[in-house]
């Protein structure tokens, strides 16, 4: 299949539940989706074979704008589809996908100590490669981070 | 799992019921990165394995939202020493897609053999790392004394041998002399044949088969769910090459065909990275043929319009991905590196299941782990981990005892 398939097939399957969509390069969809809805666009991905989950970035937009995006990126052969769930940056909760993609967990964590986001069901929430001394609630790729909160701590 | 696996106390054998739990690492035999492995045993046999890593980690994607592109491209290059220029690669590709700016014909071929002569160092190396973990030290000897043949090339052509700096934003900063280009012929033709060797000797010795025929089997299916890319992939059966499914830098004009082995063992991952050089030697022979004329170099914008890009490159190991945005200025917004030991990484954990605790040094290094590279970001830790761990000392006294 052609990159140009592959991805008006992505974007079909992921229809019902796209709130924005967008083409910002070539071989690239960007949607935009409601955490609620991340389950259901992830399983119509997972149960069509469409793809890996290559990698999950997480997006602080800063103090003002009050968002973090989680991108989770979806690769087919040249084709990279993103799907984006924007959270409150006070409360940020997404689900887990552990129950489509057991391989998840690493890059779900990564999110919980770097962002401070919450992935509800994931199978172990723990610190991954913080050190074990790093203090509660200080989250280092958020934007506001700065050196001092671990001394303070 | 135990919080406390780096304090000596939780090194300790402890026993729970009839299953032991055997930590190796962070500092183990197998291999010169830290990184801490415990392995559930029932008797010999691995019943479970759990990954923790972190032991390098450098805050790197922290660090490049405080520098410029510029820094970053050297920044990024120090995030593994092994494959140091693909990581440069991929985040100029990056930049340069966010600045909208097409790289001459030239300099992306010389990224391109510059990325396959890296290649061939990486396979050398870890062919010689998994004939050690074999105990076959004389393969080991050989193999790292043919890889100083392309350290030397690469030295010539860049004036380093480990962070070659090849790259710029917009271009390369070195060009491919007459002279190195007969040395890099010469050093192809000596590679190229005592590659044929090695195939030869992994293929047909029997002390080597015996540690990797039948042994660490990921089938189809357990590498299509776990996401695994690169090598470690294509042994299981899995058609996944990012130079084949989307070409970058120089590949749509010097196509590589993939190597594809369905067995899915550690022999399978071996024959494949040895069968991949063979293909590196002949799109660089290729490349030198038809070397494209032209400028180095094209003119880069200083500050990058707000903009995101993914960039994905075939490293030695794999897949790699960034994520980069732009803000507008000279500095990043965010930079996400995905690297490719972590998915490969969590294959250990299914593939280490059911085999002797003896061919865990194998499997481990069958993987072609990076832990710089993969600590960069990410600590692992399985989820079955709620096992006691037990001591250095106890597991030798249980040795001692199970042989009395």
């Amino acid at each position: 299949m052609t990159t140009e398939a592959l991805l008006d097939t992505g974007r079909e399957l992921i229809a019902p539940w796209t709130k924005e969509i967008a083409e910002p390069e070539a071989r690239r969809l960007d949607a935009v989706i409601e955490a609620g809805d991340l389950l259901a666009a992830v399983e119509a991905l997972h149960n069509a074979k469409w793809g890996y989950l290559s990698a999950i970035t997480g997006l602080d937009q800063g103090v003002e704008a009050g968002i973090i995006e989680v991108l989770y990126h979806f690769c087919n052969e040249a084709a990279v589809l993103t799907l984006r769930v924007r959270v409150p940056r006070e409360a940020p909760v997404v689900p887990s996908l552990y129950g489509l993609i057991q391989s998840v967990t690493f890059y779900e964590r990564e999110l919980m100590e770097m962002l401070g986001v919450t992935v509800t069901g994931t199978p172990n929430s723990d610190r991954l490669f913080l050190p074990e001394d790093w203090p509660d609630g200080v989250y280092p790729l958020r934007k506001d981070f700065r050196m001092e909160q671990l001394h303070e701590a | 799992m135990d919080p406390n696996i780096m304090q000596p106390q939780s090194l300790e054998m402890k026993q729970d019921g009839d299953k032991f739990v055997i930590p190796i690492g962070p500092q183990h035999p197998a291999l010169k990165e830290p990184g801490h492995f415990e392995f559930t045993v029932d008797g010999e046999t691995v019943t479970g394995a759990t990954v923790r890593l972190g032991y390098v980690h450098r805050g790197i994607e922290k660090g490049a939202e405080s520098r410029s592109y510029v820094q970053n491209m050297y920044l990024v290059e120090r995030i593994c020493g092994i494959c140091s220029h693909i990581h440069a690669t991929a985040f100029c590709q990056g930049v340069e897609q966010l600045a909208e700016v097409e790289v001459p014909p030239r300099a992306r071929a010389i990224r391109t053999i510059i990325a396959e002569l890296e290649r061939i160092h990486s396979h050398l190396l870890w062919l010689g790392v998994a004939a050690h973990e074999a105990g076959f030290d004389m393969l080991f000897m050989y193999t790292w004394r043919d890889r100083e043949t392309v350290m030397n090339l690469l030295e010539g052509i860049t004036g380093n041998r480990v962070n070659y700096s090849a790259n710029l934003l917009g271009g390369v900063k070195c060009d491919l002399t007459p002279e190195i280009i007969t040395a890099i012929r010469t050093g192809l033709d000596f590679l190229e044949e005592r590659t044929q060797h090695y195939l030869e000797v992994v293929t047909t010795d029997a002390m080597f088969l015996r540690r990797t025929q039948g042994i660490g089997v990921m089938t189809r299916e357990q590498a299509e769910s776990l996401g695994v890319v690169g090598p470690t992939a294509r042994a299981s059966g899995v058609a996944r090459d990012v130079r084949v499914d989307s070409p970058y830098a120089a590949y749509s004009e010097f196509p590589v065909t993939m190597v594809v082995d369905p067995a899915g063992d550690l022999l399978a991952r071996c024959v494949v990275r040895v069968k991949e050089l063979f293909e590196c030697y002949r799109v660089i022979r290729e490349m030198l043929e038809h070397l494209p004329e032209g400028d180095l170099t094209t003119r880069m914008p200083r500050r990058i319009k707000p903009a995101e890009t993914i960039s994905r490159v075939e490293a030695p190991r794999g897949e790699l991905l960034y994520f980069i945005k732009s803000n507008g200025t000279d500095t990043p917004e965010r930079v996400k590196v995905r690297t490719p030991t972590l998915p490969a990484l969590a294959s250990v954990a299914e593939a280490s299941v059911g085999h002797q605790l003896a061919d865990i040094p194998m499997i481990i290094s069958g993987i072609d782990p990076c832990f710089s590279c993969n600590d960069r970001m990410f600590t692992i830790n399985d989820t079955r981990g709620n096992d006691k761990t037990m001591s250095w000392e106890a597991l030798r006294q249980y040795g001692i005892e199970f042989y009395k």
